[in-house]
């Protein structure tokens, strides 16, 4: 970050605080109490943890953790702290598996880059645990096998899905060649099949690619041309609900600094009908929408991209009022949609995540791909020594790295219990978190569980956007990431 | 149809794993092995050899003699039934009636795995 950013997030700093009665080093304390807060989770867990030491169970048993992205490293690294004589092994193909990849929006707008989200699997493996670095391709729960794409055959006694999912960029008509991806590692192909004006910072090169053009488009802006900047967001579930929002609002900030805010129009598309599942922060973003004069137009789902004549394709959706129906006694209500072409300079991709096809193709898979768990337990809800974790557990709103550090907690204790006979009494609530990027220098901490009500971890209206939580974002995250969770203690 | 080319699906994949053998699956983003997405998806109907016209005994069935064929054009022409060719109304290709089938041998390809099994198919004799 240059020194402009600092200064101008130091006088907001100062603003705001001056409102507050508050000192800049009171704010500081405040700021690094909430570091540790947000590490060691709510205020009473911290005393807890520091109170109880670990007792390690003599429980034995053999555990495959599928995927070593952060769930499945955390979850490795967190039973070996809590078994006495752990047998576990971790299946991982990609050497980038543990990437940072909470930082892919901040090197969207040329904040981080990507040598500060890139980590090595091999580098964050726990003492003891095994990695077979292959792919697992076929799975065999009824007799606690699985085989990788090298022919391995695994035998285990606990199962843990660990795999994330994938980002199905070829069901978009006109990106067929980009097949799918994940976000570690090489997307060469998905790159060039995206081209120059159509970015996506899913994966960690393509969030590189997409501060390159979101660059050029700034230029284009402040020669004067007027300069479309379309953002979208799919009908899936996805990874972070909250990135396809923040990248439009750093591009803003970027546009502003740049003095060519006035030339670029900035439209988000996305499928739902809200800005947020949770009320209180669907209005807050809708003012936020509104105060920097972004436009959107709900019910609008990417199908298609005319990527020579720069148009997106649209299916919009509505209801209409029918005739009346005698029988129900009330009118009917018909569904419609239409093709909506859009047409674009600068074009971001949210794309639909799905479960890898080797899980959802399998048993251990639902009708949807996702690994159906008992959302509370975490464990699978037809084979009993299968858990899973992560973006691939069919768990609601649960596909952020916030939400794994709740998760990886609430399996370990569950699973030791079930290999010592006892009943699993660990509960996952829903926790998730999304720190929403809505300036340089700024942040809102939507924190909300299965309640669907904000779940705020300090004493703070969560609905106001923060430096404070942008200085967590920035700073205190990614370390309480990498080394709080990883090694399975925060 | 869709329900018989999963069964025949699963058997593979059961016969494969329990032979022991290094084993195979598309669409699950593994570099593509032509020869075996060919031998699963496409030899029932078009042969071995890709030469297969008919079932045997049923004069009435008739397929395409694929063998040699162009690699891009059998490329295009398999993506276009797999649907997503640049196609304006998104009408599917439905050649000779054999649309569905072909949708359904295709449908979890993806392009890369479509563009080696018609090197595949080019490269038979």
């Amino acid at each position: 970050m240059d020194n402009k950013y600092i200064e101008k997030m130091l006088s907001k700093m100062d603003e705001d605080l001056s409102k507050q009665g508050m000192s800049r080093r009171e704010a500081m304390k405040l700021a690094g109490l909430s570091g540790a807060g947000i590490f060691m989770g709510t205020a009473t867990s911290v005393s807890a943890s520091e109170e109880e030491k670990i007792v390690k169970s003599n429980a034995k048993g053999k555990i495959v953790i599928v995927g070593g992205g952060l769930a499945g490293m955390s979850t490795a690294a967190r039973l070996t702290l809590n078994l006495d004589d752990p047998d576990i092994t971790v299946i991982e193909p990609e050497k980038l598996s543990v990437s940072y990849q909470p930082g892919q929006t901040l090197i969207g707008a040329g904040i981080w880059d990507e040598d500060d989200i890139a980590y090595k699997r091999d580098d964050f493996v726990p003492d003891g645990v095994k990695v077979i670095k292959e792919k697992a391709i076929l799975f065999n729960p009824q007799e606690n096998k699985l085989t990788t794409d090298k022919g391995q055959v695994i035998s285990y006694d606990y199962l843990i899905i660990a795999t994330g999912l994938q980002l199905d960029f070829e069901r978009i008509k006109g990106l067929e060649e980009a097949g799918r991806a994940y976000s570690a590692g090489d997307n060469s192909k998905l790159l060039k099949a995206l081209g120059d004006n159509i970015c996506s910072v899913y994966t960690a090169e393509g969030a590189t690619k997409t501060w390159e053009i979101m660059q050029k488009y700034i230029d284009q802006a402040k020669s004067g041309k007027k300069t479309q900047f379309v953002f979208t967001h799919p009908s899936t579930p996805v990874k972070c609900g909250g990135a396809p929002k923040k990248i439009m609002y750093l591009a803003n900030a970027r546009l502003k600094e740049a003095g060519a805010r006035e030339n670029a129009e900035l439209t988000f598309y996305p499928n739902g009908g809200a800005m947020f599942g949770v009320p209180e922060y669907h209005d807050a973003i809708l003012e936020q929408f509104k105060r920097e004069d972004f436009k959107w137009h709900y019910r609008h789902n990417l199908v298609e991209v005319d990527k020579e004549k720069k148009i997106a394709v649209f299916d919009s959706k509505w209801q209409e009022k029918g005739p009346w129906d005698p029988v129900m006694k009330d009118f009917e209500v018909i569904p419609k949609h239409e093709k909506i072409r859009v047409p674009y300079d600068f074009l971001h991709i949210t794309p639909a995540c799905i479960a890898p096809r080797e899980i959802g193709e399998s048993d251990l898979g639902s009708a949807k791909g996702w690994v159906p768990v008992n959302k509370e337990t975490l464990q699978h809800i037809r084979y009993e020594n299968v858990f899973s974790i992560g973006d691939v557990a069919q768990v609601p709103m649960g596909k952020t790295g916030g939400s794994v550090r709740k998760q990886y907690k609430v399996l370990v204790d569950n699973l030791i219990a079930l290999m010592n006979g006892k009943t699993l009494e660990a509960k996952y609530a829903g926790y998730t978190v999304c720190p929403l990027i809505t300036d340089i220098g700024t942040v809102m901490l939507a924190e909300f569980d299965w309640t669907v009500k904000p779940t705020p971890s300090f004493p703070l209206d969560p609905t106001v956007e923060r430096w404070v939580f942008w200085l967590m974002k920035v700073y205190a995250l990614k370390p309480m990431t990498m080394y709080g969770m990883l090694s399975g203690r925060a | 149809m869709k329900k018989i080319v999963l069964s025949m699906l699963l058997a593979s994949i059961g016969l494969v794993a329990s032979e022991g053998t290094v084993p195979y699956k598309s669409g699950l983003l593994l570099p593509p092995q032509a020869d075996k997405i060919y031998e699963k998806e496409c030899t029932q109907c078009h042969g071995k050899d890709g030469k297969s016209t008919s079932f045997e005994g049923s004069s009435r069935v008739t397929y395409a003699e694929i063998a040699g064929m162009d690699a891009a054009e059998v490329a295009k022409t398999l993506k276009e039934y797999r649907g997503g060719v640049k196609s304006k109304d998104y009408q599917q290709l439905n050649k000779y009636g054999y649309g569905a089938v072909m949708r359904s041998a295709t449908a979890d390809l993806s392009w890369d795995e479509l563009d080696a099994v018609a090197k595949y198919v080019n490269g038979l004799k």
